[in-house]
């Protein structure tokens, strides 16, 4: 799967556009890094790439073709947003992982099992958290791998992350960035919105800086 | 079994009433006086204009007419819900509108074919008054929904991008907060079924009894009208949360409230 943006703006009402003239492109295997000062739009950017957001100005284009006749739900599925802030759902972290296999989109996908999302949790520095324990109990930290960890289940083409180490402490970071390498080795693309340094991943990096007029790629 | 007519002599003798509101209201200088008279007045003419309108509507006795009346209440209804559930972003009346007057038509005519039995169902006597009945009291049905589903909608916008960002159609990550709504709306109208008779005595229930009915004929029309807002609440709640969850998203499953 291929993402691309062209020339793309946004802005809302009848403000001065957030940003504008951004092309950016992410394929299997592409790890991309998006940094910028805070307010600068770098979420909004990530928004159009699963359209969230429709741009304002250019155009979204999937595969080469664009996205304004493509099913959404399609795209979202196969290219899966990890907020900022991650809202858990009332019910144990086990209803929350497997929720989102119960939509119509993955009625052909089998729900993890116990012993899987076990692993995967631990994968993740989460081993205090048990599968029953209720979601509403976990700290922001904790809430921000369950989120993650939810959208790798699901396999994604490509993975959009906005700020998925803001909460979190050395190690967990580490553990994060593994598995954000390792979904982009096993093929998909990762983009990774951030304001802090990641310089642990061994992967190529595309570093990119969001500016106004555009998006430039950093050495 | 003629309940006794009300002359004119009667009415103006009503006006003592008012006076004893108006006469508290200089006395203790609670300036309600101006309004007092107004609303006396608009009182008078609003019911007569209504009499006679329904005096002619009953006289002409054609169904067209009949529900052009019930047409025109609903649309009132609609513009109060639109009234209470102002919303910068989504505009509510025309969907509010014609689902009510889908299921409250619905409601209505099984009500007056199916269960009273008049005939033919659009009767005047019959139809106007139990419409009337049903939109006045689905429209506070259906405000509550709206209003409950609107908050929710923009309240818990992060957790419904959330499952929108895993896959979920708009269906699948507003179905609890539409439930909740449906449910809000529904509530009054239930809590109504425990409380009637011990709380209060249902004004048609009275009017009935006022006018001669046996008291025990005048229940079995209320337990009808009880059974029938029940439905026509649940039925209104459902239809318009469904158009205007609708209306709150792009055909590309984007959420439009702020």
């Amino acid at each position: 799967m291929r993402l691309e943006l062209q020339s793309v703006g946004l802005s809302f009402g009848s403000n001065e556009p957030q940003f504008e003239d951004v092309d950016l492109s992410v394929e299997g295997g592409d790890l991309v890094i998006i940094e910028g000062p805070s307010g600068c739009g770098k979420s909004n950017l990530l928004r159009l790439l699963n359209r969230l957001h429709e741009p304002t100005t250019g155009q979204l284009l999937i595969d080469g073709a664009s996205a304004v006749d493509s099913d959404t739900v399609n795209l979202r599925r196969r290219a899966i947003l990890v907020a900022q802030t991650p809202t858990v759902r009332q019910g144990t972290v086990r209803d929350n992982l497997c929720w989102p296999f119960t939509f119509r989109v993955n009625r052909r996908w089998t729900r993890p099992t116990d012993d899987m999302l076990r692993r995967r949790l631990d994968g993740l520095l989460l081993q205090e958290v048990a599968l029953d324990d209720e979601s509403r109990t976990l700290s922001v930290g904790q809430r921000q791998r369950l989120a993650l960890l939810g959208a790798l289940l699901l396999e994604p083409e490509i993975l959009l992350c906005d700020e998925p180490t803001a909460s979190l402490d050395g190690a967990s970071r580490a553990a994060v960035e593994t598995q954000l390498e390792t979904r982009c080795t096993a093929g998909a693309g990762v983009v990774v919105v951030t304001h802090q340094d990641i310089t642990t991943f061994s992967t190529t990096v595309r570093r990119t800086r969001l500016h106004r007029h555009g998006l430039q790629e950093t050495a | 079994m003629n309940p006794i007519a009300i002359g004119p002599g009667q009415l103006l003798l009503c006006l003592l009433f008012v006076a004893i509101a108006g006469g508290a209201s200089l006395a203790l200088g609670l300036r309600l006086e101006r309004d007092l008279l107004w609303g006396t007045l608009r009182t008078f003419a609003q019911l007569f204009l209504v009499g006679y309108v329904l005096d002619s509507v009953f006289a002409i006795d054609k169904p067209l007419l009949v529900l052009l009346v019930f047409a025109f209440m609903v649309f009132w209804a609609a513009h109060a819900v639109r009234g209470r559930v102002k919303d910068p972003q989504v505009t509510i009346f025309v969907p509010t509108f014609v689902s009510m007057i889908i299921s409250y038509l619905a409601v209505t005519i099984l009500v007056t074919a199916v269960v009273v039995q008049v005939d033919p169902w659009w009767s005047p006597q019959y139809f106007i008054p139990l419409g009337g009945m049903i939109a006045g009291n689905s429209m506070n049905a259906i405000s509550l929904c709206l209003e409950r589903l609107l908050t929710g909608l923009r309240e818990r916008r992060e957790g419904i991008e959330q499952s929108l960002s895993l896959g979920a159609n708009y269906r699948e990550a507003t179905a609890d907060l539409l439930a909740d709504a449906i449910r809000a709306g529904m509530i009054p109208s239930i809590n109504a079924l425990m409380t009637v008779g011990l709380v209060s005595l249902p004004g048609m229930m009275t009017g009935q009894i006022l006018a001669g009915v046996a008291p025990v004929s005048a229940v079995k029309y209320q337990i009808v009208v009880m059974l029938m807002l029940v439905a026509s609440t649940a039925i209104g709640a459902v239809v318009v949360a469904w158009v205007v969850r609708r209306r709150c998203f792009t055909p590309a499953q984007q959420l439009i409230l702020q």
